[in-house]
């Protein structure tokens, strides 16, 4: 019979709040990232674009350069040059995400990691959550933060008779931002998920915006339809981003349907993330 | 069982788990107290999905599992008392030894200095001091399987379960932590260890589990299980100056089914059915003129068990 002093106990000190932890998640992730110096370059070149919107502006408004162009502006600030720069940044957005998305997920499927990340008091939804944020983050960066900024530099350039009557375009960058950074994160974890190898699965990701415009381009030539769009991934986003911005649209689908097409896109790349992100992948026999 | 009591044990309550088709562990019935415990079985007996149920990795089919009165549900309570060592060598990729525990720690709640300290402690405790801060890529395979091991314990759980947590070991370290598990189990630990090496389970086990194909074939103390097999007879080695005469005398009584002089001649190898007899026959023999230096079971081990038990699945002896 063995004998047990039952002299050991249990950590019983302070814990920190449960739903800060998903961010240990991410500050590793974090890490990982940006330890490669062409994603960290890549990263700086991201901010080059609202760097030059930003001179524009002052430019629009610097009188002396007006006095010696001879003209009252340079280019009209509306919803319309918001809606581009969303557009411009969505794409760096999305290249930034082909490179750091695959990285996220798959490393830790392929060395068998998750039974020790979900062995701690810290959920699924927690760590894909944690995983995310890296994306939320660094897209955050180079899409609505700066076009906030964007607004808020023209809004004082141009006073309160420009900023009261578009103050909505806030709302729509901020939308439009999100809608993006939703997609592009949902879609890359869960190829990240399902491709163990890094480098193939940013190419399937890849693959899904370029392929998936390419067919929904010959199913639009060979069934004279437009629904063709709805597998063209580029072309949604555009959709709701017309409608957000309030902007003039010429791809044939109505808004309604690309919002819906999103959200399917997007509660699939769940599913697939739900059957995948687990302690245990179940072989059946 | 009450409810104080089952809040000190892990208890499996008629358990099943089924992967589509396939039978992972079926009708489980289990109460594990404290101390060491040695899941124990051929490759595919249900070891690991045992200890994944207990964890809550994967979810019974069938049953109800509590954990020191915790159910396997409630993972933010489970896993401030529970460790777990898995049998993957796998890591977060680019961490220093000391960077992983000291991450799962951050995950775990615990806040920076804590987590520091505790780190510290468990790197100690698995005495990888020297190679905390190199990174866990260039370690050995038994420094792994150390820096595992320390991040199963770094949070001062109440529970550790660890799956082959011996493999990959050198002797010299192998026997470092198996005292380390013995000094875990004094301190009042619930330590679940599954294990192939069975006559390492028969030196660290406080009691055993058998499992084949999914069932539990046994459990307890290795002694208790080994008296309960009685359609195999007991073997008990008798050292004694005249093993002849011994062996003709014992041969005679009805209780003993065979005896055989021992190979090195320096003893008798009895088979009994009924060992409380034997053990009272051998007195009187011992008074007869036979000076008998010692009497010890020959089957009582892991081994013969899990032999008698299980059978020709043999793992690693």
């Amino acid at each position: 019979m063995a004998v047990h002093k039952r002299s050991y106990h249990a950590y019983a000190g302070e814990l920190t709040p449960r739903w800060s932890r998903f961010l240990i998640v991410s500050r590793y992730a974090f890490q990982n990232a940006l330890a490669s110096k062409a994603l960290s370059a890549y990263f700086a070149l991201c901010f080059s674009y609202p760097l030059g919107c930003a001179l524009a502006l002052y430019a629009n408004h610097n009188q002396r350069l007006l006095a010696l162009f001879q003209t009252s502006s340079f280019f009209d600030v509306n919803a319309r040059l918001f809606f581009h720069f969303l557009g411009v940044q969505g794409m760096l957005g999305f290249i930034l995400t082909a490179f750091v998305g695959p990285g996220l997920v798959s490393p830790d499927l392929a060395n068998n990691a998750l039974p020790l990340y979900l062995c701690r008091p810290v959920s699924r939804a927690e760590y894909v959550l944690g995983k995310m944020f890296v994306l939320f983050a660094l897209l955050s960066l180079i899409t609505w933060v700066p076009g906030e900024m964007l607004f808020l530099i023209q809004s004082s350039l141009a006073g309160a008779s420009w900023m009261v009557p578009n103050l909505w375009i806030m709302g729509s960058i901020l939308l439009g931002s999100a809608v993006e950074i939703l997609v592009f994160s949902l879609l890359a974890l869960a190829l990240s998920a399902w491709i163990k190898r890094r480098l193939a699965a940013g190419a399937a990701l890849l693959g899904v915006f370029f392929f998936g415009a390419g067919f929904g381009q010959a199913i639009n030539a060979v069934l004279r339809t437009k629904y063709g769009f709805l597998i063209d991934l580029a072309n949604l986003l555009a959709r709701v981003e017309d409608q957000v911005f309030r902007q003039h649209t010429s791809i044939g689908i109505p808004a309604t349907d690309a919002w819906v097409a999103l959200v399917a896109i997007s509660a699939f790349c769940l599913l697939l993330l739900e059957k995948k992100v687990r302690a245990y992948e179940v072989v059946r026999g | 069982m009450n409810g104080q009591e089952a809040g000190r044990r892990i208890v499996f309550e008629d358990v099943s788990k089924f992967y589509g088709e396939v039978l992972g562990v079926n009708r489980v019935n289990l109460s594990i107290p404290g101390g060491i415990t040695s899941l124990v079985g051929p490759n595919g007996a249900g070891k690991t999905t045992l200890m994944n149920l207990m964890t809550g990795l994967v979810r019974p089919t069938r049953g109800r599992i509590s954990v020191l009165g915790i159910s396997p549900d409630e993972p933010e309570r489970l896993f401030h008392k529970l460790g777990y060592c898995t049998q993957f060598d796998s890591f977060p990729k680019g961490l220093t030894g000391y960077q992983f525990l000291y991450s799962y720690l951050r995950l775990s709640g615990k806040p920076h200095p804590v987590a520091d300290r505790l780190a510290g402690q468990a790197i100690e405790r698995v005495n990888l001091a020297e190679a905390a801060h190199r990174r866990i890529a260039g370690y050995s395979k038994g420094m792994r399987q150390r820096i595992k091991l320390a991040q199963a314990l770094c949070h001062q759980p109440s529970v550790l379960v660890l799956d082959e947590p011996l493999n990959g070991l050198d002797p010299l370290i192998r026997a470092e932590t198996i005292a380390l598990f013995r000094s875990l189990a004094q301190e009042g630990l619930h330590i679940v260890i599954s294990s192939h090496v069975l006559h390492e389970v028969d030196a660290i086990s406080d009691q055993v589990v058998l499992l084949s194909n999914g069932y539990v074939v046994a459990e307890g103390q290795i002694h208790g299980v080994r008296e309960e097999i009685h359609e195999q007879p007991m073997q008990i080695v008798i050292r004694c100056d005249k093993p002849c005469d011994l062996a003709s005398r014992v041969f005679q009584q009805d209780c003993v089914v065979e005896a055989r002089i021992h190979p090195d001649g320096q003893g008798v190898l009895v088979k009994t059915r009924n060992a409380e007899r034997f053990y009272l026959l051998l007195n009187r023999l011992a008074q007869g003129g036979i000076n008998i230096e010692s009497v010890a079971p020959a089957d009582d081990d892991v081994l013969s068990v899990y032999e008698y038990l299980i059978g020709t699945e043999e793992p690693t002896k």
